[in-house]
């Protein structure tokens, strides 16, 4: 679930960011065809009614019928007690209650005499959502995944401040740790502390304890830490995630070198492009790459993979996360950062 | 091991039901089918355990990391990273030919995977699992005593940091702190804070703590998969007597309540119990949908499984249940109230998980946040 800060913050996120960014969803709607489309919502498949609402949900799930016009209408089984605190934190849309919210949304869609329905990521609605529709209204249903990925790949000016700011937390907390700790708890714990406390939404942690062993992350904490080890932190900060992974060493000749290391990335990576490919002015002098991929939003997912060494991106993304292993030195690094979050990322059409 | 336990009744039940294999899906929301097959707490993305009668089981998940991490964190399953999860699995099913396949949680289970299987149709699965949540076996109830320590450790560490001028989220962030330090996979938590205007709990709002405010919370730790709750009230200062006398109420509504609690009794006996109370002091309306949403419920690999308990829900409690008993509820004069415990339910009544007391706690008005 969601633990942390939760709130409307109109000098991060106006409601005319909210509102332009449903516009261009509502033109692509009407420039395809269809009536309406829908986007499912719980806290793990959230991005894409966050980005359209500004909106998580921090438990239970819900539904955005976004029509070709008007308010977009959050559906939920959540009660109305429950309701008060969404459009408390989220004044972006109407607010429908009822035990079966797909069935209103079939009802919401006979209002407007629909005939077509989009459906991002038609393929993982929930079933009984799905059968709740077509009990109502027999609209058909299409998949509105590629028609949703192409509005949503453009950035905007708001998500790329929330990014940078989001970025800066989780370089700061991990001031927090301790590098001599024994164990992986006991780094991380103060970590998630940081985080926290600079008003995150979420945050999870996850260690590579052991670099010269494994390069796998887990989330144990009891885990005894090597001579190098990789801590991997997600952020949820008013609705945009980022990771962002350091390598730490206890041994100060290692540790030096491998702060170094990171405030080069952290140079480089704002002003490179998240178009799925990899500089090779990115790794630092005498690097040796041994594996890289790029995350973002897509579709619900606030962070997936969507390009690495073997898979080309496929469509734009409004940012990235570009995750690199290399050894230098004979040691073994892991870092991510957030990239196309320069000055020169936003493009036109976002504007 | 314990997994290894879920694994055998889990199989016993399918044979049992004539059943040739179980396709369960899971997500951090709602993972509870998926951990029981396939013991891996999923963090990102979705997941689908296919399970054969034979006893094997696979887990296929839709992330890279967690397939990543779900390789070291549970060996023993067998994972596969699927980004077309719905396709890769019905491939998988298709292959089963017209064999007896059930699924479920029915209401969450993917439409392209029903649509998919055609005409073949899934068998629900969700009583049969339903089930085997909520009766557990003895490692599993040991699992769930072992979350009730941290609960009560957690709310400790909540009272210490509660303080005047400290926002609601900080409190948040020591006990996430503290539970990480201790190997707390997860933890549900929701917060209020204020007076009589405060009508639930919800994540934190940016409140700062003041002098008079009830603090309410729901504590949730897991460990090893297995959630255990508690959910206490404290004051900011000396509490007033109107705050006084309506702890007596709920707490007279918890004892009540918990008293009704042995095998055979159903949900809504102890939800009647618990109501009673209220309707005693004339706060009937209080125990309505409209300001509460349930009196307690299941407890085990969700925070939030069956039976909820209410007094229109007719299960019948059984031994090797874990639940908590909680007659949360608006109070118009001070305001949104929680008390509750976990507990399991043996032949002789409840074994009380937390052992916090059950006192309205006092935080010094005066102690100011650092």
């Amino acid at each position: 679930m969601r633990h942390g800060l939760i709130q409307w913050r109109e000098n991060e996120l106006s409601l005319a960011d909210v509102k332009a960014r449903q516009a261009h969803l509502q033109q692509a709607i009407v420039a395809a065809g269809l009536d309406g489309v829908l986007i499912y919502t719980n806290h793990v498949r959230s991005a894409g009614v966050t980005w359209v609402s500004g909106f998580t949900p921090y438990w239970s799930d819900g539904l955005v019928l976004v029509l070709r016009e008007g308010l977009p209408i959050f559906l939920t089984a959540l009660s109305k007690r429950v309701g008060e605190w969404v459009k408390s934190v989220a004044p972006t849309f109407e607010v429908a209650h009822s035990p079966f919210p797909g069935k209103l949304a079939g009802e919401r869609l006979a209002k407007v005499d629909a005939k077509r329905l989009g459906v991002v990521e038609l393929d993982r609605m929930p079933g009984g959502v799905v059968d709740e529709i077509l009990s109502v209204l027999p609209v058909e249903l299409s998949d509105a995944t590629e028609l949703f990925t192409a509005v949503r790949g453009q950035a905007d000016r708001a998500e790329l401040d929330l990014v940078r700011h989001t970025n800066n937390i989780a370089h700061e907390a991990f001031k927090a740790g301790d590098i001599d700790s024994r164990y992986a708890g006991d780094f991380t714990g103060p970590v998630e502390r940081a985080v926290r406390l600079a008003g995150a939404e979420e945050c999870y942690v996850a260690v590579a304890p052991d670099l010269s062993k494994d390069r796998r992350f887990i989330r144990t904490g009891g885990q005894e830490l090597g001579r190098t080890f990789a801590v991997r932190l997600s952020i949820a900060y008013n609705g945009v995630w980022v990771r962002r992974i350091e390598t730490f060493s206890a041994v100060s000749e290692i540790a030096a070198r491998l702060s170094s290391v990171g405030a080069e990335l952290d140079r480089a990576s704002p002003a490179l492009p998240a178009d799925g490919s990899i500089s090779a002015f990115y790794l630092p002098n005498g690097a040796k790459l041994i594996d890289w991929h790029l995350e973002a939003p897509h579709g619900t997912r606030p962070l997936k993979v969507v390009a690495d060494a073997r898979t080309p991106l496929a469509a734009p993304v409004p940012y990235g996360i570009l995750t690199t292993a290399f050894t230098l030195d004979g040691e073994t690094i892991v870092a991510s950062r957030p990239v196309g979050i320069g000055n020169g990322s936003m493009r036109e059409a976002a504007e | 091991m314990i997994g290894e336990i879920r694994k055998k009744r889990l199989i016993e039940a399918m044979l049992e039901a004539g059943l040739d294999g179980l396709v369960l899906y899971g997500n951090a929301w709602q993972n509870d089918y998926l951990r029981y097959a396939a013991d891996f707490g999923i963090l990102e993305g979705e997941g689908l355990a296919v399970v054969t009668r034979d006893g094997e089981v696979t887990l296929y998940l839709d992330d890279e990391l967690e397939g990543e991490r779900a390789a070291v964190e549970c060996p023993e399953v067998k994972t596969v990273v699927a980004g077309d999860l719905i396709a890769t699995v019905s491939g998988i099913i298709a292959r089963l030919g017209n064999s007896r396949i059930a699924a479920g949680p029915k209401r969450h289970l993917p439409y392209g995977l029903a649509a998919q299987r055609g005409d073949l149709r899934f068998e629900d699965a969700t009583a049969l699992v339903d089930r085997l949540l909520m009766v557990k076996s003895a490692d599993e109830l040991n699992a769930v005593r072992s979350a009730a320590r941290l609960a009560d450790e957690g709310y400790a560490v909540f009272r210490n940091a509660a303080a005047v001028g400290k926002k609601d989220y900080e409190l948040i962030a020591e006990i996430e702190s503290f539970f990480r330090n201790e190997g707390v996979d997860d933890n549900f938590m929701i917060i209020g804070v204020g007076g009589p205007e405060v009508r639930g709990m919800a994540p934190p709002l940016g409140k700062i703590l003041k002098s008079g405010d009830l603090v309410t919370t729901e504590l949730t730790p897991c460990v090893n998969g297995y959630y255990v709750q508690i959910c206490r009230t404290l004051v900011i200062g000396e509490p007033n007597e109107a705050q006084r006398k309506v702890f007596g109420i709920y707490n007279d509504a918890l004892e009540a309540g918990l008293a009704v609690v042995k095998p055979g009794v159903t949900a809504a006996d102890i939800a009647r119990a618990e109501n009673d109370i209220f309707r005693a002091h004339g706060l009937g309306e209080y125990v309505t949908s409209e300001y509460t949403r349930v009196r307690g419920h299941g407890l085990g690999l969700f925070p939030d499984t069956k039976p909820h308990i209410l007094e229109d829900v007719s299960t019948v409690i059984e031994e090797g249940m874990s639940l908590i008993v909680h007659p949360n509820t608006y109070n118009p004069e001070i305001g949104y109230f929680v008390h509750g415990d976990s507990l399991i339910v043996r032949a002789d009544g409840p074994e009380i998980l937390t052992r916090t007391p059950r006192e309205l706690f006092s935080v010094g008005a005066r102690r100011a946040a650092a």
